[in-house]
């Protein structure tokens, strides 16, 4: 078990130097993240003028939650994991692993939390360098259990996004260009993620639909949570959907990898 | 000129070719660009479920802005996009030779050498999308007012091209600067939305520094309240000025370029 532990502390610390050279990228990325903020504070100022709340919440509460989800994005977000996994299968990369006493899935993850550390603490900086600007608008709930509660749906909400991109990446065993296939879900994922506008302002027969789907659970709902857009009891049976979409996204995963490496022809030494 | 119109010719004709011998692929990025310009309209009507106006412009006029929007990044994705993509590549690698070795005026070569069919086709789709807002409006449109609009909509293209010319001829400069020309992106994210939703300092960079807001918000005035001159003269000078400063900044880039060894 400590050897376990050892090893894949190894990769994380692996994963963290190689974050850090690309600190550049990431930093860029926070910032472009910053323009779209902008927007997003336009669009909804000027849906707001002469309304005080749109689907019950004022303009503070909305603005609250894209700042919040912006900033979850960076830590929980999958960014081009697929496209890495993809290329490892593509380049023959993939073989070591068979051969070494380490799990592609696991090695993976742990480069993708180290990755997500570096650059969720990245993105930090320039909404804290905005803050003067931002605070007024800011609101959040002081409720307790949304600390207790919002964790865990972010650390789930992280683990199918991941699984998401894995199981895009091991599309590669079958499909030689995987980009269509992602771009086609980031299209679904950022209507049904909540990422364009808060979820919870579809109409009712949508919305309640979208909560049995794994989009809803990889952005929209630790995001809501934290910022007080649902209730506990909302909260409580979200938790479980979003347990149950975490195995079936993990063992579908599991499934892929077994069918993919049968297909799969390691060439060369 | 005929000249180049054969040319381009020749490069349409290979690039339906190759989108022919490639069918899947090209399904699914139809697909991809049909699903983003939905994500777009699905905003829309998500918003004006819960509020009548936004920055005094309704529904339709909004729909109207958005699918003017689309359909010059369309049109620049069909047009323009993969040539200047990788522009900034061949830079970065010295695969940009090749063109230097071509005859003929290099940047019209750099520019079109390749058309994208699935970025064309949704252009039908975003035409549908104007003329779809056109008929809910109830707009009778006059025949000054279609040729005013498809006036600025080619302004508008040609500041987008400006605009993406800029960025990867910054290749020249940084040659590490991949993925610059998504700013482009970044930016035209502004497009969709009304003039007066901006105020102060936005007011500033999105409207009168950036053309982002001009480009989208002049064709669709036009339609709604007919031609401008104000919106004229604005757009025809944000298109002057930002062809000549990309171009001088190619050329100056160009002088700079000393290739790439092996």
């Amino acid at each position: 078990m400590r050897l376990l532990v050892a090893k894949y502390r190894h990769v994380f610390n692996v994963g963290l130097q190689n974050s850090i050279v690309y600190r550049w990228n990431f930093a860029l990325r926070a910032v472009f993240s910053l323009v779209h903020l902008a927007f997003v504070f336009i669009l909804w100022g000027a849906a707001f003028r002469g309304e005080d709340t749109i689907g019950g919440f004022s303009l503070d509460q909305t603005l609250t939650y894209f700042v919040t989800l912006l900033v979850l994005q960076f830590f929980i977000g999958a960014f081009n994991e697929d496209y890495q996994i993809s290329e490892e299968i593509r380049n023959g990369l993939i073989n070591q692993f068979l051969l070494k006493p380490i799990n592609y899935f696991a090695y993976r993850f742990t480069l993708f939390l180290s990755a997500r550390l570096i650059s969720g603490l990245l993105a930090l900086v320039p909404v804290v360098l905005c803050l003067p600007l931002l605070q007024e608008h800011l609101t959040f709930p002081d409720e307790a259990w949304r600390l207790y509660l919002g964790i865990p749906a972010a650390f789930m909400a992280a683990l199918i996004q991941f699984s998401i991109a894995y199981v895009f990446g091991l599309l590669t065993f079958w499909f030689l260009e995987i980009q269509s296939f992602v771009i086609l879900s980031l299209a679904i994922e950022t209507v049904l993620g909540g990422q364009i506008f808060p979820l919870d302002l579809l109409p009712a027969t949508i919305f309640r639909i979208s909560q049995f789907l794994p989009y809803y659970y990889q952005m929209y709902f630790p995001a809501a949570i934290f910022t007080g857009r649902l209730d506990q009891a909302t909260a409580m049976e979200g938790l479980a959907i979003q347990a149950i979409w975490v195995v079936l996204l993990l063992a579908f995963g599991q499934f892929l990898w077994r069918r993919g490496l049968r297909r799969h022809t390691a060439v060369g030494g | 000129m005929l000249h180049y119109f054969r040319l381009w010719l020749a490069s349409a004709r290979y690039s339906v070719i190759r989108s022919m011998m490639f069918r899947g692929d090209f399904i699914m990025w139809s697909l991809v660009e049909l699903f983003w310009m939905a994500v777009n309209i699905a905003a829309i009507a998500v918003i004006y479920e819960h509020t009548d106006a936004v920055a005094g412009w309704s529904k339709y006029e909004m729909i109207l802005l958005v699918g003017t929007t689309m359909l010059i990044q369309r049109m620049l994705m069909g047009f323009f996009w993969s040539n200047l993509f990788e522009l900034g590549r061949n830079i970065r690698t010295g695969n940009f030779d090749f063109f230097l070795a071509q005859p003929g005026n290099l940047l019209f070569i750099v520019s079109t050498r390749k058309l994208d069919l699935d970025g064309l086709i949704n252009v039908f789709v975003a035409l549908a999308v104007v003329l779809y807002a056109v008929k809910q409006l109830g707009i009778e449109p006059s025949f000054l007012q279609v040729a005013t609009y498809a006036s600025f909509v080619f302004c508008g293209l040609a500041i987008s091209y400006a605009m993406l010319l800029l960025f990867a001829s910054i290749s020249f400069w940084a040659i590490g600067s991949q993925g610059l020309e998504g700013t482009y992106f970044t930016f035209m994210e502004f497009a969709r939305l009304p003039r007066e939703a901006f105020r102060g300092v936005a007011n500033v960079i999105f409207v009168w520094v950036l053309p982002a807001v001009v480009l989208s918000n002049a064709p669709a005035r036009a339609l709604i309240d007919g031609f401008d001159p104000v919106y004229a003269l604005w757009l025809g000078g944000a298109t002057v000025a930002w062809l000549g400063l990309s171009v001088t900044v190619f050329r100056r880039g160009l002088r700079r370029y000393s290739s790439a060894s092996s």
